[in-house]
């Protein structure tokens, strides 16, 4: 039987990010993945495929809102099979790069899937069909998380997409339903109402993005009110039903009175769920959640102390970059660092247009923990560079903690507040107050300087905009 | 304006402190400004003064005990006022006005300070112009809820127009009685978004008041009665798992899954200001970082911090560094932590005495600092054996007893006479040697209240009967706690003598700064190979332990032959001492 010191299973970004490290600290690391390079769903089918749609989206956006300031373009004619060709060299690229970086670390690379027969082996089904067994000293599970499906919606049809199938882009569809109004459908909306297509949107909840404070919301939901061809909050799907020309689909409003629409196209975005089928985890002292998370300590160690679990199936939030940090921890731990997973902030951006990130506190989780806190909150609106882009439909505001005026959260909601929420996510880990923002000078004129304003506005002392400090 | 005053805030992150110093006692009078109290903070020892005049009632701080910011520090009778207009009625009327009518005239200045009036009234409250052109606005949130008692000037509603984010801050006070927007609801300008029972008196506020009723001109009125915090249901994934239940599906299980925006890492309000690789590198030292204070702005942590709190806890633990030798450099030595003996067994604990707990200190000291080595040899004391019994009637006639130590005390003196580097203290700070030109040996003497080190001074001027006594008076003075420290300093060497209870050898520990002690076990006959025969001798067995450091062993076995030739031959003395 082969043997390694590491093996990590699942190559995304929480394990190519583990699989490097160790390799970098000098252990003999074997990773395991389908897919044929590293990447994993960020890569292949998540982040990165995503937001070069987006990109392309913002572009067609902008020649339509250049309208306003008297520039005109004809339509655009749109190739998808460039397009797409287009969107897969990009993960190509990316994939392709990790795949090089594998070898040049001496990484041994398995195409196949994992599954535990002990707490110190592994049977690999490989791709090519040949199975194989694996002895190792430790392991990592960085196997993510998969599409949550919902049986009753599950109706065989190719106009039924889900996050993974719509950014293959088969069509451009005339109208597309997207099921769920969490950040996926609305990224994903996002694109196909560039692209051309009338988007409606069906929400359980009451708002956009549950969970995310309103105010920031209330921007972006009034630019896809206004884009998109309907909004159904605290609606829901009834049934789905395949017909020739599009899916026929029974919903329930707000009221609880039935009606039925039919789209070309409907995209389910519920959630992702934690991977853990087929993992062979009950052949192990592995330990699961309710939620079918693997449970781990701050090390992110299982119950089976020589196996190690991180990114989405480790738990919440399902983000990438939560995956990396983490995948630096337990590489740590396994190399006899004394170490923890204890981030003060994990920044998290809804990449639709106005995007919408928060870090740290929200507004609404402070009030309703009682958590002694301030608000500050800087309008774009009293931005000169968001007045240039003419994209004043934003706000950045400050969760401060009143007693030592330190930054307990910060949210962000404009065109470009994926970039800006790094500088208040560093603010958080450094334990920085609000004086700090205040006394940093920030570039003019750029939307950062909303970073720096929303801190004077918790002084009373803001330039551009008047709002003397309450007594 | 207020009759008692308040521990105002002290800086960032100071929340209370402790009082060193009360200044004033009831009946004084307190000017503004006046200090009143001496606290102390983390930082500093800070006067505080008084924001308020006035006759002093009641102290409430308490020298030694702790205030936190914002408690009373200490009343004032009668009305108080702030500043300026107290001088005048301070200074006469306070002391003749009696106190009770004083304290009636409290209450009401109390409230109208707190509380706005609530008289009069219902009326509505309109939202003001908000901008060139704006006719409504959304509102984002309502700041207050019914039965709210509002100011003028206290924020009510924050609304989002298409330019910013407003908040309208109160034209009028009052109760609050009805509220006619919502949270994300529309507001129009000109139009009654709630309804006050107001102070009459109010009639500065700019919106016009209107009589008729608001509900026909608010789209939608409606009656909030609970806190308006609570509208804002968390509306997350949970609903999801329901509509995905409804939906008949199996996927999701029953712990409820948060929503993408809320899954932050838990809120640590306490958790230290401090850049993550400081708090990594604490976390590495396994220190809890929550425990270090921190020198920067507002407690903020730097690596110095972390390294200096490490350095602390080190040195909290064991220090061996008796503070009269801190030349001899430093050893730092965790303390284990001991088990539970009780587990074991009964046991008893008592405190340490002073003695003790010196002895053990200095001896800790001694034998972590001092490179010892020990060196044993044994003298034929045969013949000197002899003549101290032949002389003892002599020197007990003079108060002493000739004993064997005595005699060492006068043989080690000629050798350290001999031997300068052992009548010698290290002084590693400077890289030197100090060499005494005196000679006093120290006696260790057994106690009841432990071990106890007496030091007879200048014995290379004395004669052995001096020396008897003088050790006799000594020892004498030490079991009967009246060694003074004069007779317990200075020493230049020690000697032990256990050989009036028995044993062998031993390795003393050297007592620093001295440089070498010698052991003296209980002689014994033994057969020693003479001339071709074996014949008995009394033979005494000699430990010698001595400072590595500044004395090498082949000095030290010349030390100690010295002492063992001189204890066989005594005329050595004559010759060499």
């Amino acid at each position: 039987m082969n043997k390694t010191q590491l093996v990590v299973i699942g190559a995304g970004p929480g394990g190519y990010a583990a699989a490097f490290a160790a390799a970098d600290l000098g252990m003999n690391v074997t990773a395991i993945d389908l897919d044929k390079n590293p990447g994993g769903v960020c890569l292949y089918r998540g982040c990165i495929p995503s937001k070069a749609l987006l990109h392309v989206a913002k572009l067609l956006n902008e020649t339509k809102e250049a309208a306003h300031w008297g520039i005109e373009f004809d339509a655009p004619k749109i190739n998808l099979d460039k397009l797409r060709e287009w969107k897969s060299s990009v993960v190509g690229k990316m994939t392709g790069g990790l795949g090089v970086l594998a070898k040049q670390r001496k990484i041994n690379y398995i195409q196949g899937r994992a599954t535990f027969t002990s707490s110190k082996t592994l049977k690999i089904d490989k791709v090519d069909g040949t199975t194989e067994e694996l002895e190792f000293e430790k392991a990592i599970i960085a196997i993510g998380s998969e599409i949550t499906t919902i049986p009753a919606f599950n109706i065989e049809s190719k106009r039924l997409l889900n996050s993974t199938s719509a950014l293959d882009l088969p069509a451009i569809p005339q109208r597309l339903l997207v099921i769920g109004g969490g950040y996926i459908g609305l990224e994903l909306g996002s694109v196909y109402n560039a692209l051309g297509s009338k988007v409606s949107v069906i929400e359980m909840t009451p708002g956009l993005l549950p969970g995310a404070d309103r105010d920031l919301v209330q921007h972006l939901s009034k630019m896809i009110t206004a884009k998109f061809e309907k909004i159904m909050l605290e609606s829901k799907v009834i049934s789905l039903e395949d017909k020739e020309d599009g899916i026929l689909v029974k919903m329930q409003d707000k009221n609880g009175n039935p009606f039925e629409e039919k789209y070309d196209y409907v995209l389910a975005s519920i959630g992702r769920r934690p991977n853990t089928k087929g993992l062979g985890l009950e052949n192990t002292k592995v330990k699961t959640t309710q939620r079918g998370f693997i449970a781990v300590n701050k090390q992110l160690q299982t119950d089976d102390p020589n196996i190690f679990a991180i990114g989405d199936i480790a738990g919440d939030p399902m983000l990438a970059h939560k995956a990396s940090h983490e995948a630096r921890v337990a590489v740590e731990t396994i190399a006899g660092h004394r170490t923890a997973f204890e981030p003060l902030a994990i920044p998290a951006v809804v990449f639709t247009d106005p995007e919408l990130c928060w870090a740290g506190i929200t507004e609404t989780e402070a009030r309703e923990k009682g958590i002694k806190h301030e608000v500050a909150k800087f309008p774009w609106a009293a931005s000169g560079r968001a007045t240039t882009l003419d994209r004043t439909d934003g706000l950045t505001k400050l969760i401060i903690d009143p007693d030592n005026g330190r930054i307990l959260g910060v949210g962000i909601c404009g065109p470009g507040a994926g970039e800006l929420i790094a500088e208040g996510t560093l603010a958080i880990e450094m334990g920085a107050t609000a004086e700090d923002l205040k006394l940093t000078i920030h570039p003019h004129p750029t939307l950062s300087e909303t970073v720096m304003e929303a801190a004077e506005v918790f002084y009373g002392q803001s330039v551009h905009i008047y709002r003397p400090k309450r007594k | 304006m207020s009759n008692e005053f308040k521990l105002p805030e002290l800086g960032e992150n100071i929340t209370s402190a402790v009082v060193s110093k009360v200044l004033i006692k009831a009946g004084d009078t307190v000017k503004e400004d006046q200090s009143v109290i001496e606290i102390e903070t983390d930082k500093a020892t800070i006067e505080v003064p008084s924001s308020v005049s006035g006759k002093v009632k009641e102290v409430f701080a308490k020298e030694g005990g702790q205030l936190n910011i914002g408690a009373v520090v200490f009343s004032l009778e009668g009305e108080a006022q702030s500043a300026p207009a107290v001088e005048e009625t301070k200074e006469t009327p306070v002391s003749e006005t009696p106190a009770p009518a004083k304290t009636e005239t409290k209450a009401p200045v109390a409230t109208s300070t707190e509380a706005p009036k609530v008289t009069g009234g219902i009326k509505d409250v309109l939202l003001p112009e908000l901008g060139e052109n704006i006719t409504s606005a959304i509102v984002s949130k309502v700041l207050f809820k019914v039965g709210d008692v509002i100011a003028i000037d206290t924020p009510l509603l924050e609304i989002e127009t298409d330019k910013a984010t407003i908040e309208v801050p109160s034209t009028v006070s009052g109760k609050v009685v009805e509220i006619l927007v919502k949270d994300g609801g529309k507001a129009d300008v000109g139009k009654a978004f709630m309804k006050i029972q107001g102070d009459d008196t109010v009639k500065s506020a700019p919106a016009p008041v209107q009589s008729t009723k608001p509900a026909a001109q608010v789209s939608e009125p409606v009656v909030v009665d609970t806190p308006v915090e609570s509208k804002y249901v968390r509306t997350t994934m949970d609903e999801l798992v329901v509509m995905n239940e409804e939906l008949k599906s199996p996927v999701m299980t029953a712990e409820p899954p948060r929503a993408f925006m809320e899954m932050q890492p838990p809120l640590q309000s306490k958790s230290a200001p401090a850049a993550p690789s400081v708090r990594r590198l604490a976390r590495e030292l396994g220190v809890d970082i929550n425990q270090v204070p921190g020198s920067g702005i507002g407690g903020r942590i730097s690596i110095e911090d972390i390294k200096a709190y490490v350095k602390k806890l080190n040195e909290g633990r064991i220090t061996l560094s008796p503070s009269s030798y801190p030349q001899s450099g430093f050893v730092n030595i965790k303390q284990e932590a001991l088990p539970d003996f009780s587990k074991f067994g009964e046991i008893e604990r008592k405190a340490m005495s002073n003695i003790r707990s010196k002895t053990a200190e200095h001896l800790s000291y001694a034998w972590a600092t001092v490179p010892h080595v020990t060196q044993f040899d044994k003298a034929d004391i045969t013949n000197i054996e002899e003549m101290r019994k032949t002389f003892a009637p002599v020197v007990q006639k003079a108060g002493g007893k000739l004993t064997m130590t005595s005699i060492l005390v006068k043989v080690v003196t000629a050798a350290l006479k001999q031997f300068p580097q052992f009548n010698a203290s290290v002084d590693m700070g400077k890289k030197e040697i100090v060499y005494k030109k005196y000679f006093n040996i120290g006696i260790a003497v057994d106690t009841e209240y432990g071990l106890m080190v007496p030091v007879l001074k200048n014995t290379d001027k004395m004669n052995l009967t001096q020396i008897s006594v003088e050790i006799n008076n000594l020892s004498e003075k030490a079991r009967n706690k009246k060694a003074g420290i004069d007779d317990l300093q200075g020493g230049c060497f020690s000697i032990s003598n256990l050989g009036g209870i028995g044993g062998t050898y031993f390795t003393p520990i050297v007592n620093t700064p001295e440089v070498a002690i010698l052991g003296v076990s209980r002689s014994q006959l033994e057969p020693v190979y003479i001339d071709g025969n074996f014949v008995p001798r009394n033979m005494l067995p000699l430990s010698l332990s001595y400072d590595h450091r500044l004395v090498d062993g082949a000095d030290a076995i010349r030390f100690l032959r010295f002492i063992s030739e001189t204890l066989e031959n005594p005329f050595k003395l004559l010759v060499e001492g």
